[in-house]
């Protein structure tokens, strides 16, 4: 029983990280209307422009700042395509779009980045904060949580009370009429995907030295992501970052557990699975169709 | 520029030296229509990782050979095909080699998977295969492919070997990641290893993922108690289990990890840590320059402007077999005749390792089966094993 | 349509037959073995274009379920199964339809973009189990035998040939039947498929079962034709991929299964040729796919248009002699088709329909009108199923259909048609009123098209204005006799002359058909050609109903609707 604890503890570093990206997708989805696959892609792009220069020598804090303007850069890239040729597009057609960019970006990254050495990926903030059922919890985990609780909560606020989070959110509802009313469509659009691109570029940059840092096996977070911000329903910022945690920690739990190790990898699959009949049990009617 | 023509030179001169001796040893040496002798390799160069530095390094030593004339005259024409870690394009690549290139052998290669996907494509068109690096299973398993290195099952028979051995561990813990049906290859290895030892494994996982947080298992091995833990990371994973294992304060256990985690980059990517870090390795260490083992080698190496890397030896050592075969070739070097002579041919003793190398008639082959270990010391590897580590036979 | 499933299936099959010969005739062992490796990729292309393509939703597990079928294959073999290759390929697409259901379950609830993120988080999670499994066999080099006359790599590629010329034949007789046309209505919408009475969960699961089937297969084939296979055969990445390219060249179409299968082998051939990396093959189909989607239409949906537009030269005649009678006369029946009960919907604050009280009477024609806002298509989806909740009660010839999904209350006789109309373009006209109306026999196809005044069954949906649509809207209904028809604007962006002509049909309905109509519309001059009463809807509320000459004169009808309506027309 204790060592299930502590490892549920121990799935809490990962469980973060998930529920951090799984509420970037849902603000890209709530204000652009876009599922986005090339989510954490993205991110490991500004991450590795950080690691690239800090390898070259330049400190820390610059390369950091490199880092970031590179993720809004492969943001806004992305956010050019959807909206120049997928503005009009329906909602599956958008997300087809990112899951075919991701295929080519991964094989760029790889090709990129790649090689048979791995890269060195600087710990930003390194050591450990406290120790909880014998499992230290390092500030970087604790800080992929406390980020994902802030962003959250920015999230919330941005949108149900400010006045530019209204016209966001029309800019996804309607976005012809939105720009009827003199809402700036593209503008907002690209606005919100640069935020995206530097919010999951930092992300990535405080979780890549906890996971196996190549370009593939990060852009493949978004796997996990995904399945926090479906749990969230694409709607709530709060469930998702619980339902990413809940990931990790029964990610985490699995290990233990003898006889599941060699489906470990299936267990988070079907807890989605379930969580997701139990969610939609009525009828839902596609909304764009 | 001068440098190396002048090694170039130097290493052409020992070739013909070499050529004469063998010349005078034999009545007629191999010939070979149109001065020519195809061989290929099959790795993977694009895609989750690059082994290209293998078959890149067998390029150089064959382009030296050839420089200094050949192999009795004949010129080694040699293919490497990538395979992107993908089965469909490695199959596509050995067919290609083997049908319109008309290799006589594939030699040096390194790949994710090539071994599995091909042996059975190399047993039916009766080809073999001299993988500079093997990885994966097959490489160790099938009549067909006879690689240079002991690879990751051997050498996590090693590695445990010499734990038990030189650090006195009584509860060794093994966390193995399973990936490409390498399941059964690894259960054989740390049963191999409880034989060769009589003791129990502690603990064994085989349930990590690559990609995945370590944290949990980190933790797992701790709170088992364990002296060692023997692990088979591939580069990245072993700075992120060494750094896990730091951020959870985890002390008092020896870390042993394979062959892979044996590069400059992990020493200076861990410089900082305090833990026992050990690694086995699969040729004479790199890091070794005046080793009189790495001597070949490094001339070879520094000719062709290659990097110095465990990787370069196993392309370099699998030319250098194969061309020690091929001279005991007499007549036409064809597929039959370098498939006849592998399979009848005497162990080479190869100073890169502590065993012989030999492909031989048998149904699997894994002919090398000794190590050296080094454990890291504040960003550089030290040598912990000064002579080979050769296991018992069991 | 039986003509044109054996035209194209003879087609697949002398091609084939061509090709076979070509290949292992002529061309060398080596370009044998790609074409083989081209005709696999095809088969799991199909698999994916079936799904994807075809029905709409976006699967990335497809090379999964091939790992099912070929690990199947791999576990008959060691285990001395009776039976050689064909049948363990066989079984081994039976094995994988299971994880095609049980991947299929969740999409019945999800939406498109949902069942993406469920179906990418299987191949994860199968990739981690299929990675720690060994292909059965591969430690003691027992590769998976093929039969002795099919052994050598020509025979090998007729053996893949057969296989592949089975499935496009079939495939092509499937997706003329009324399952591919629902496949495709699924596709462009659900509501309107659901509309029709068709099941929504019945059509996506029969899609995910076919689909996992047929990638079985493709997973048997690789078995054979490698022997052995690794987990990397079939990993998420192989997935991916395999959908870009799908997008890429169409492959709910033969050819587009083809041309990708070549794509997928050509590839890696010519970068090896060019010394290129083979990475540079999936930022291709990356660009490729995004182009696609982006222009609307895959590489074989372009080339369909070129052909069609090369062979335009003649159109199709109008069937002058087919100038059929009208359907028989149906007798009428008595009493009320549809009621509704104190309907009252709610959207938040906002009471969209409150307290309404509606009958439509059997054997006529019924108005529904008020200003816009007023309620009236909310009253039709809540009618026909559509909405998420409502109080009050619907009922059926007497009968509460509230309980019942969209597509139930469908099938016992609610049916109706839309603002904007969602007929799937893909579709011919015929295929379409079958879609709607059930099975039924050419000359009835014929005569309900001639009587609305539509094209030939064989002319495509796509090929039809706009104009015309609507009409086809109204054939669909009609042609399944339902008890009520709900038409929902039926005239907007209709000419007068349309217009008019429309209000005769539609008052030929009930006597045609059989069916009571109830008829939504703005244009006043349809509404008094067409309607025997009318109930006047205004801010959710019935203000007015009976005959239509008293109701339009009723003050509260001319200062809520008519009197505005009446100044901007003669505006």
């Amino acid at each position: 029983m204790n060592g299930l604890l502590t490892s549920a503890v121990a799935g809490l570093t990962a469980g973060g990280a998930y529920g951090l990206l799984g509420v970037c997708a849902v603000f890209t989805y709530r204000l652009v209307a876009v599922v986005n696959f090339t989510s954490a892609a993205i991110g490991t792009a500004g991450t590795f422009v950080l690691v690239v220069l800090n390898e070259a020598g330049i400190p820390l804090f610059p390369a950091v700042l490199c880092g970031l303007v590179a993720g809004v850069i492969a943001g806004v890239a992305i956010g050019l395509v959807m909206t120049k040729w997928f503005a009009e597009s329906n909602a599956s057609t958008k997300a087809a779009v990112t899951v075919a960019l991701l295929v080519g970006i991964v094989a760029i990254g790889l090709r990129l980045t790649g090689g048979q050495h791995p890269h060195h990926f600087p710990d930003l903030f390194s050591g450990s904060a406290m120790r909880l059922a014998g499992v230290e919890l390092t500030i970087s985990s604790l800080l992929t949580i406390g980020l994902g609780v802030a962003f959250t909560i920015l999230a919330d606020v941005l949108l149900s009370r400010t006045r530019m989070g209204l016209h966001l959110r029309a800019l996804s509802e309607r976005p012809m009429a939105a720009e009827l009313i003199g809402v700036p469509v593209q503008f907002l659009s690209i606005l919100v995907w640069g935020i995206t691109g530097a919010v999951t570029a930092f992300s990535l940059m405080i979780i890549a030295p906890q996971r196996s840092p190549d370009f593939m096996s990060l852009s493949l977070l978004v796997v996990p992501a995904l399945a926090a911000a479906l749990i969230g329903l694409f709607r709530s910022f709060w469930m998702t970052l619980i339902g990413g945690i809940l990931i990790g920690v029964v990610e985490g739990m699995t290990s233990v557990i003898g006889g599941l190790n060699q489906y470990r990898g299936a267990v988070p699959f079907l807890i989605i699975l379930a969580v997701m009949l139990w969610l939609q049990r009525g009828a839902r009617w596609d909304e764009a169709r | 520029m001068k440098n190396v023509r002048k090694l170039m030179l130097a290493a052409g001169s020992i070739g013909i030296l070499a050529l004469a001796l063998s010349g005078q040893a034999l009545a007629a040496g191999p010939t070979c229509a149109g001065g020519t002798i195809k061989v290929g390799a099959v790795s993977t160069v694009t895609g989750p990782i690059d082994f290209s530095e293998v078959p890149k390094a067998t390029q150089a030593a064959f382009d030296q050979i050839n420089a200094a004339g050949g192999v009795n005259g004949c010129k080694i024409d040699y293919t490497i095909s990538d395979d992107k870690a993908d089965p469909q394009v490695a199959a596509q690549a050995a067919r290609d080699l083997i049908d319109n290139k008309e290799v006589v052998a594939i030699v040096g290669g390194a790949s994710l998977l090539e071994c599995a996907v091909n042996g059975p494509t190399y047993k039916r068109k009766n080809v073999l295969d001299i993988p500079g690096v093997g990885v994966d299973a097959a490489c160790f398993n099938s009549p067909n492919i006879a690689p240079v290195n002991a690879g990751p099952f051997t050498m996590t028979t090693a590695v445990s070997y010499f734990g038990a051995r030189s650090l006195n561990v009584k509860k060794l813990c093994a966390v193995i990641g399973i990936i490409g049906g390498t399941d059964e290859a690894y259960k054989t290895a740390l049963s191999n290893w409880e034989k060769i030892t009589g003791q129990k494994l502690h603990m064994i996982d085989l349930s990590m993922t690559p990609g995945g947080d370590l944290t949990p298992y980190v933790i797992k091995v701790r709170d088992a108690g364990c002296d060692a833990v023997v692990t088979n990371h591939i580069e990245p994973g072993v700075v992120q289990w060494i750094k896990t294992a730091d951020a959870q304060k985890v002390t008092g256990i020896s870390w042993l990890f394979l062959s892979p985690a044996y590069t400059e980059q992990v020493a200076k990517a861990l410089a900082d840590t305090n833990q026992p870090v050990y690694a086995s390795v699969e040729w004479e260490p790199f890091t070794e320059p005046n080793s009189e083992a790495n001597k070949g080698w490094l001339a070879s190496m520094n000719a062709a402007k290659r990097p110095l890397t465990a990787f370069s030896q196993g392309g370099y050592l699998a030319a250098q077999v194969f061309v020690e075969v091929l001279k005991k070739i007499d007549g036409p070097v064809t597929r039959g005749t370098v498939t006849s002579a592998l399979l009848t041919m005497q162990p080479i003793g190869v100073a890169l390792n502590g065993s012989a190398w030999v492909f031989g008639s048998g149904a699997t082959h894994s002919p090398m089966q000794a190590t050296k270990v080094v454990k890291l010391d504040h960003g550089t590897w030290k040598i912990a094993t000064p002579s080979w580590v050769v296991l018992p036979p069991l | 349509m039986k003509r044109a499933s054996f035209r194209s299936a003879s087609v697949i099959v002398a091609a084939a037959m061509v090709a076979g010969a070509i290949i292992t005739g002529l061309l060398p062992g080596y370009w044998t073995y790609l074409a083989t490796s081209v005709l696999i990729s095809a088969v799991a292309l199909q698999s994916i274009g079936l799904v994807a393509g075809r029905t709409g939703m976006i699967a990335l597990c497809q090379m999964s379920f091939a790992g099912v079928g070929a690990w199947t294959v791999g576990y008959l073999n060691v285990g001395g199964a009776p039976g050689n290759l064909p049948v363990w390929i066989f079984i081994g697409g039976l094995a994988a339809v299971p994880f095609g259901v049980a991947i299929g379950l969740p999409a019945l609830r999800l939406r498109g973009i949902n069942l993406a993120i469920v179906t990418l988080g299987f191949a994860t999670a199968f990739d981690a189990i299929l990675a720690s499994i060994t292909f059965p066999g591969q430690t003691k080099f027992i590769a998976v035998p093929r039969p002795e006359i099919f052994d050598s790599d020509g025979g090998y590629f007729i053996f893949v040939l057969i296989f592949y010329v089975f499935l496009a034949v079939g495939l092509e007789f499937l997706i003329r039947t009324r399952l591919g046309a629902i496949w495709l209505a699924v596709r462009h919408s659900e509501r309107a498929a659901a509309a029709h009475g068709i099941s929504i969960p019945g059509a996506k699961l029969s899609a995910f079962a076919i689909s996992a089937f047929i990638a079985g297969i493709s997973g048997g084939l690789l078995a054979g034709y490698l022997g052995t296979l690794v987990a990397d055969n079939f990993n998420m990445m192989q997935s991916l991929a395999l959908f870009a390219v799908s997008t890429m060249t169409g492959a709910q179409f033969a050819e587009g299964a083809l041309i990708g299968g070549i794509l997928a082998v050509a590839f890696p051939e010519i970068l090896r040729r060019l010394n290129l990396g083979q990475d540079i093959g999936n930022v291709l189909f990356a660009i490729g796919a995004t182009q696609a989607l982006s222009a609307g239409e895959s590489m074989s949906e372009t080339l369909r248009r070129k052909v069609r537009g090369w062979r335009k030269a003649a159109p199709a005649p109008l069937d002058a002699g087919a100038r059929i009678a009208p359907p028989a006369a149906v007798p009428l029946r008595h009493g009320t088709a549809l009621s509704t009960r104190g309907l009252t919907v709610r959207y938040g604050a906002v009471v969209a329909l409150n307290h309404v009280d509606l009958a439509v009477p059997e054997g006529a024609v019924s108005g529904l009108i008020g200003p816009n806002g007023a309620g009236k298509s909310t009253l039709i989806d809540a009618v026909a199923g559509f909405l998420h909740s409502y109080s009050g009660s619907v009922e059926l010839a007497g009968d509460a259909v509230d309980d019942q999904p969209a597509h139930v209350r469908a099938r016992n006789g609610i049916r109706r048609t839309w603002q904007t109309t969602r007929i799937a373009p893909e579709l011919t006209v015929g295929a379409y009123v079958r879609l709607a109306g059930g099975e039924m026999s050419d000359a009835e196809v014929q005569a309900i098209l001639n009587w609305i005044e539509c094209p030939h069954p064989d002319t495509l949906v796509a090929s039809v204005d706009a104009g015309t649509r609507r009409l086809l809207d109204v054939a669909g209904v009609v042609a399944a006799r339902p008890k009520v028809v709900l038409l929902d604007e039926p005239a907007a962006g209709q000419s007068y002359e349309e217009t008019i002509k429309l209000g005769r049909h539609i008052a030929e309905i009930p006597k045609l058909f059989g069916c009571a109509v109830l008829l939504v519309e703005h244009d006043m001059d349809l509404v008094r050609a067409a309607c025997s009463e009318i109930t006047v809807l205004d801010f959710g509320r019935v203000i007015a109903a009976g005959a239509p000459a008293v109701v339009l004169e009723d003050p509260r009808v001319r200062k809520a609707y008519l009197g505005i309506e009446e100044g901007n027309a003669a505006a």
